[in-house]
């Protein structure tokens, strides 16, 4: 058996253990290599800045925890930028299993802010119908959502002051790893609410919002833990993301190399096939 | 740094569930499977609860019985509805209630739909080919890191012309028609490209989020979790690829 065979048959759990090496040690020794912020985060961020303190802002965490990893980062640092801004914020979600995580998420940060909840953020929590709840929104906040996460009536919440329905919100941003998501917000929400719409989502439905990026459908998209990651330097509180940036660019190279040398081998041994063959 | 016993516990079953999960990667095993079975129900058991409380309690029963707010009963009628499949000879009473559903749903969604996915993109992708400046005189954009210059825009005119040319099939793609179509495959490829590097970077970045935390958990005010978890672990690989070997499954 030549070299490209054995290569080309080599066990697939080598390959998994490569991987987890190259993941886990620049994990441990972190490097530091730099990151650059690209147009679209700088879409969301700079917005965010431009809003005048006392703007409402709705982020709605549109995710589980099968999709942490990628979007807590995200999550995390918006809202830390939003109460560092003293925006009201009303947070929620449409994806009813990530109503704990989302809390969690809300109640952290504010305690970080020294924010106080009904009066300077509220956390919403989940209401049944998926992209309908954005159209009950939009009609008649207080009937999508009746009372708040922890069961007080929305309606009289002093964050909520001047707050009818989704056309009195300045700005929202969608965090979304599927559907309903940011497509679901733009579709039933900006489109027909016209409120400004910015987005995050994970890495893999990233590609197909991006073409609502180009069309100014939403003015920014923070994709997967990369986008995470430029938004806490540009808030300059580097957190989980950034510390993930080395490991995903060595595992990226890692990947690159395996891909590059399989198809070397894969030529070669064609190559060699069609000699013998011949 | 002092944790609670909730954190410490939480912190155990995690890296637990975290080490039991990627152990598929060597093999298929009792644990993945103990853990697979542990996240199916567990997501579904929480689904279930927070919809009883959000749905039934929260906005069926508490306002009907605290504000007599009667009128609640006519969508929870048609919800119920939906129960009789469960019953043969009433059976026929559920398509009135998935009716109303799908009338609705796509009352709602056909119209937004074809605004924001379809005349909104038609209009981005009709775009001025050309500038004019202020003076007077025509300006060409040729940035390619802008995605609203001119040259990108002829790029993706040129996509989509090919890629909608390539799926029209009431016309043989030879000649001048199977370089179109041939364009319209590459556009196709590099697509299909982006959408697999960002798939790789988001399932690279989930094993990042686990090691993280993997890592973080190894630290002594947890008790060290990773540690003694990897340990039995890798043992009881061990312990099952032995047995394995000294009692093949029967075929």
């Amino acid at each position: 058996m030549s070299l490209a065979e054995r290569m080309l048959r080599i066990d697939r759990r080598i390959i998994f253990l490569v991987i987890g090496l190259c993941t886990l040690v620049p994990l441990l020794f972190p490097v530091g290599l730099p990151i650059k912020i690209s147009s679209e985060v700088r879409g969301v961020y700079d917005y965010i800045e431009g809003l005048p303190e006392g703007s409402v802002f709705l982020l709605s965490l549109d995710f589980d925890p099968a999709s942490k990893p990628e979007l807590y980062p995200q999550a995390i640092s918006i809202l830390r930028h939003a109460f560092k801004k003293n925006l009201r914020v009303v947070a929620m979600t449409l994806w009813v299993s990530g109503t704990g995580l989302a809390d969690q998420i809300l109640t952290q940060t504010a305690k970080e802010a020294g924010k106080e909840n009904g009066k300077d953020y509220v956390f919403l929590g989940w209401s049944p119908g998926g992209s309908a709840v954005i159209l009950n929104m939009g009609q008649d906040l207080y009937n999508a959502f009746p009372a708040d996460y922890g069961g007080k009536a929305t309606k009289g919440l002093p964050v909520l002051a001047g707050v009818q329905n989704l056309r009195d919100v300045t700005y929202a941003v969608s965090l979304g790893a599927g559907n309903p998501g940011v497509e679901a917000w733009y579709v039933f929400g900006k489109d027909k609410y016209k409120f400004e719409l910015g987005g995050g989502c994970t890495g893999v439905i990233a590609p197909g919002l991006y073409p609502l990026l180009r069309s100014g459908q939403i003015n920014g998209l923070i994709g997967g833990l990369r986008g995470a990651a430029e938004y806490e330097t540009l808030i300059g509180q580097k957190g989980k993301a950034v510390a993930g940036m080395d490991a995903q660019s060595a595992t990226h190279l890692a990947i690159i190399v395996l891909v590059a040398i399989c198809n070397m081998f894969y030529f070669s041994l064609r190559r060699q096939q069609r000699r013998q063959g011949g | 740094m002092d944790l609670s016993f909730s954190v410490i516990l939480g912190a155990w079953i995690a890296t637990g569930l975290t080490l039991f999960i990627l152990s598929f990667l060597y093999e298929d095993n009792p644990l993945f499977k103990l853990a697979e079975h542990l996240y199916v129900g567990v997501s579904l058991g929480y689904t279930i609860v927070k919809t009883y409380d959000t749905v039934v309690m929260t906005l069926i029963v508490r306002p009907i019985l605290d504000k007599g707010e009667w009128s609640l009963l006519i969508p929870v009628g048609i919800g119920m509805l939906m129960l009789t499949r469960y019953v043969p000879k009433a059976a026929w009473l559920s398509r009135y209630a998935f009716a109303f559903i799908v009338g609705v749903g796509a009352g709602l969604a056909i119209p937004r739909t074809i605004s924001s996915f379809i005349l909104k993109q038609i209009e981005d992708t009709v775009r001025p080919l050309l500038g004019i400046a202020p003076g007077g005189g025509i300006t060409f954009d040729y940035s390619l890191l802008n995605p609203a210059s001119h040259l990108n825009g002829i790029i993706i005119l040129i996509g989509v012309v090919s890629v909608l040319f390539y799926f029209f099939f009431s016309v043989e793609h030879s000649g001048p028609g199977k370089t179109v179509a041939r364009a319209g495959i590459l556009f196709l490829m590099i697509s299909f490209g982006a959408a697999f590097g960002y798939t790789v970077m988001a399932r690279m970045s989930l094993l990042i989020g686990r090691l993280t935390d993997l890592i973080e958990f190894s630290d002594a005010s947890y008790g060290r979790p990773t540690l003694w978890l990897l340990l039995l672990t890798v043992a009881t690989l061990i312990v099952l690829s032995r047995r394995s070997r000294s009692h093949p499954p029967n075929q």
